[in-house]
């Protein structure tokens, strides 16, 4: 790897792969290709982090949200080094005989070169363009090189249950509350189908007006100690209806098949109320007053997850106030 | 107590749907089959629907709640094109779906709709929202009516709402008939006539097209519009319902109301929100604004077309006076195109023309906008055609948007060359777009009407075709005057040709 990258090399080598593709495309069937560009994404990931999962996520999300991926991968411990290439995504449109392509750059940094970063993505970032820098590498979260990266971002996306420690990923999250970018977490957004469950459940006006009698929330969640989906899920709540409601986590066990749900089940009862959602395999099981209904909810991908975040681009003010809560749950005094 | 849902968070999740009942009139025909349950089918899939949804069928066939359960499974089975049939969702679904058999001239029915609607709100806690789909002949709407509101079902603990399906009467007399008597039970606000044309998701997108960008609106006028073409073709012929279309024709059955609906979307002025009632009415004032012309006018600015038969790719399809139940030497236009004019500041000049039929070349649907030439052609003709910008809006297929321009080919010498800058849906937005029933019978639960049609609306809408169908009842046609397979009448071209306009040929 050399020490050095050009980002004007690589606009350059870009530019080429439009010209040459676009010739390609003529020749081949006069229907050429289309370029689709909406913003940019950095996506940031150790070395071994899943090549084949994170290239099939990215190629799933460019259809729906057309990006100039930046790929940073992480080479680790080493002298100051840098590398990358350009290539295409692309795609066909069923029935139709135009491709459509975005474009991505993957660069490879050691950790000595992490620093010089930010002067790289900065003028490869499209102009005009929100860019969001989606953090998987845990690693990197906790450097202070971080920041720069961040700085630089309209958004940052970062899954705060998959930290090592996750209550100082939230303490860290609540920081950048005043006047940092937008934030999303992955772990927030798997709960969007339990959430938006719940809330359908209380459109009905003779519930809504029971719900202040609710006055116990419980949330099971897998494992010894309470995920931040779990947290998440039970601030949440106590959030919408009362500060006075008692919040209760329970340890439960994950009996399914497949990838442990992160929150096993959600229940709020008071009188004449009882409430209960709870995953089933890949369903929800929603049970009301003794009446249970079954819907349909598919495991929560990556792809899902970064299809959800990557359409919102402005200031979540439910989760906000959500991370805050979560955070202040767990410390109590601030940190 | 809380008034609002606190659990809300719209900015990721759908919008919500109230608790309720639909009462389905014409629960064993077509409608219901292939576009109602799938519709609702999906919906459920999708977890659009509260838990205590419900729908009572109501037919005249007598079967049980079983039956009819059934029946919906293998409808929704074989007629859901892109939704995975799943046991457990299909399971809930089914537990909400039941069956009440009768006449819809028998006050008996209502009654025993009436005490099922009870027990379903006892326990599936509905909260006595109720919807009645009118899914059966329009010879049945206002008995249906009626006898709802005999039984007491027009009002309840809920809101009731009537939705209704097109043709809303065949005439501006019968059109009024109607309403007044669906509004002896149902007031007009809760009358959801339902066009499911401005359900489709790129007729809802003409409105983000022009309302939520700043470049196009500027050009959207008499100044800079040469003429609009709107086409609605059909590949297909009347398919076995030639007992039906013989009632119906083109100019009934498609331009006065969805072609007439789509040209008010395209023409409307901005409204000064996006609530229902402000978006219809400027729809509203659009098509009362078409100038209603003279029999003389109309003579010259309507075409009526019929298919006769023709070779089509080396089969031998029949013309429209062969297919079963059309009547011997029928004058049913399966073919109309209308030249309209808008009489109002924006619009006054600008030739609308709306073209319909069946057995032309292929099917598609679209709105072309063909702005005027470049006022000084500085470059020589010799170098480029002279085309003009066009902006295209494909509904169906292929939904999108294309601008049409010209640009210098590349090379020495002023070459210039139309060009297209597409804007496809499918390929910009990888996900799914709902069918038009899953929008308009969402919207209609939610209580939200804007793509809902308004009594005043229709009648604008006969208010101008009414007098089109009176000379074309007048007049003999020399029938079949195109082939099957042809974009239509020599005579729809030539209605082009006076103003120095040509059909495209989508």
């Amino acid at each position: 790897m050399a020490a050095t990258l050009s980002p004007e090399k690589i606009l350059k080598e870009l530019s080429d792969l439009w010209v040459s593709e676009g010739q390609h495309g003529q020749a081949e069937d006069a229907s050429g290709v289309l370029r689709a560009c909406t913003m940019t994404l950095v996506v940031v990931a150790e070395q071994d982090d899943d090549p084949q999962g994170l290239g099939e996520t990215l190629a799933a999300l460019m259809p729906e949200h057309p990006a100039r991926a930046i790929v940073i991968r992480l080479s680790g411990a080493g002298g100051r080094a840098l590398a990358e290439r350009v290539y295409q995504q692309c795609w066909m449109p069923f029935g139709q005989r135009r491709q459509i392509c975005c474009e991505q750059v993957e660069i490879t940094a050691s950790d000595g070169a992490l620093a010089d970063l930010p002067s790289v993505v900065l003028p490869l970032a499209v102009a005009d363009l929100p860019a969001i820098v989606w953090c998987r590498s845990a690693r990197l979260f906790a450097l202070p090189e971080f920041e720069a990266l961040v700085a630089l971002a309209h958004k940052v996306v970062i899954d705060s249950g998959a930290m090592p420690d996750a209550p100082a990923a939230l303490a860290r999250m609540r920081l950048w509350l005043n006047g940092g970018p937008v934030l999303g977490d992955l772990s927030w957004t798997r709960l969007t189908r339990w959430r938006n469950m719940l809330a359908q459940i209380f459109e009905n006006r003779e519930r809504l007006a029971r719900l202040e009698n609710v006055r116990r929330v419980t949330v099971d969640y897998p494992g010894e100690r309470p995920n931040t989906c779990a947290l998440f899920m039970g601030c949440w709540v106590r959030d919408c209806i009362s500060r006075d409601a008692e919040l209760a986590f329970a340890p439960g066990a994950w009996t399914g098949t497949g990838p442990a749900s992160l929150v096993l089940r959600v229940r709020l009862e008071g009188q004449g109320i009882d409430v209960e959602l709870r995953r089933d395999q890949d369903r929800m099981i929603t049970t009301v007053d003794g009446l249970s209904q079954c819907t349909n909810l598919p495991v929560a991908t990556p792809y899902l997850l970064m299809r959800e975040e990557l359409g919102i681009v402005r200031r979540d003010p439910v989760f906000e106030r959500t991370l805050a809560s979560a955070a202040h749950l767990q410390y109590p005094n601030g940190k | 107590m809380p008034t609002e849902n606190p659990f809300q968070d719209p900015l990721r999740f759908e919008r919500q749907v109230p608790e309720c009942v639909i009462v389905i009139f014409g629960a064993n025909g077509d409608l219901t089959r292939r576009k109602l349950m799938p519709a609702l089918y999906r919906l459920a899939f999708d977890r659009r629907l509260s838990a205590g949804f419900a729908v009572i069928g109501i037919s005249r066939t007598p079967i049980s709640d079983e039956q009819f359960r059934e029946r919906m499974r293998d409808a929704v089975q074989k007629f859901s094109e892109d939704t995975k049939f799943d046991e457990g969702v299909w399971n809930a679904f089914a537990a909400g779906l039941f069956y009440v058999a009768g006449d819809i001239g028998d006050a008996k029915l209502y009654q025993d709709v009436a005490a099922r609607l009870s027990e379903i709100e006892e326990q599936r806690h509905t909260g006595g929202n109720v919807l009645f789909y009118l899914s059966t002949q329009p010879s049945q709407y206002a008995p249906a009516a009626l006898g709802i509101g005999a039984a007491g079902m027009g009002k309840g603990n809920g809101w009731r709402r009537l939705v209704a399906e097109k043709p809303f009467g065949h005439s501006l007399e019968t059109a009024r008939e109607l309403s007044s008597q669906l509004h002896q039970v149902f007031q007009e606000s809760d009358v959801y006539r339902i066009d499911h044309y401005l359900g489709k998701e790129t007729v809802q997108n003409i409105l983000a097209f022009r309302f939520g960008n700043g470049i196009f609106e500027p050009l959207w006028n008499r100044r800079y519009v040469n003429h609009v073409q709107i086409t609605a073709a059909e590949s297909i012929g009347v398919e076995g319902r030639g007992a039906y279309y013989e009632e119906a024709g083109a100019l009934a059955d498609m331009i006065q109301n969805h072609m007439l609906q789509v040209m008010a979307t395209i023409a409307m002025e901005p409204s000064a929100s996006f609530r229902a009632d402000s978006v219809r009415d400027e729809r509203s004032k659009l098509l009362r604004s078409i100038r209603r012309m003279k029999p003389d006018e109309i003579r010259l600015n309507s075409v009526p077309g019929q298919y006769g038969s023709a070779g089509i790719g080396g089969q031998r399809v029949p013309g429209y006076l062969e297919e079963p139940g059309v009547r011997p030497g029928s004058q049913t236009d399966t073919y109309a195109a209308v030249c309209f004019f808008v009489e109002n500041w924006r619009w006054a000049g600008v030739p609308f023309y709306l073209r319909s039929g069946k057995r032309l070349p292929k099917r598609v649907t679209e709105i072309a906008i063909q702005f005027n030439l470049a006022p000084l052609a500085i470059f020589d003709q010799n170098d480029g055609e002279m085309s003009p910008n066009l902006l295209i809006v494909r509904i169906q297929p292929d939904e999108g948007i294309s601008l049409k321009f010209l640009s210098k080919r590349p090379g020495s010498g002023m070459n210039l060359r139309p060009v297209s800058m597409d804007f496809n849906y499918g390929s910009s937005f990888g996900e799914r777009s709902p069918s038009a029933y899953e929008t308009l019978l969402l919207d209609a639960i939610i209580g939200d009407a804007t793509l809902y049609t308004r009594q005043d609306m229709v009648e604008a809408s006969w208010s101008v075709v009414e007098p089109i169908q009176d000379v074309w009842r007048e007049t003999r046609f020399e029938f079949p005057n195109y082939a099957a397979g042809s974009w239509g009448p020599a005579a729809a071209d030539e209605m082009l040709a006076r103003r120095g306009h040509v059909w495209r040929k989508p």
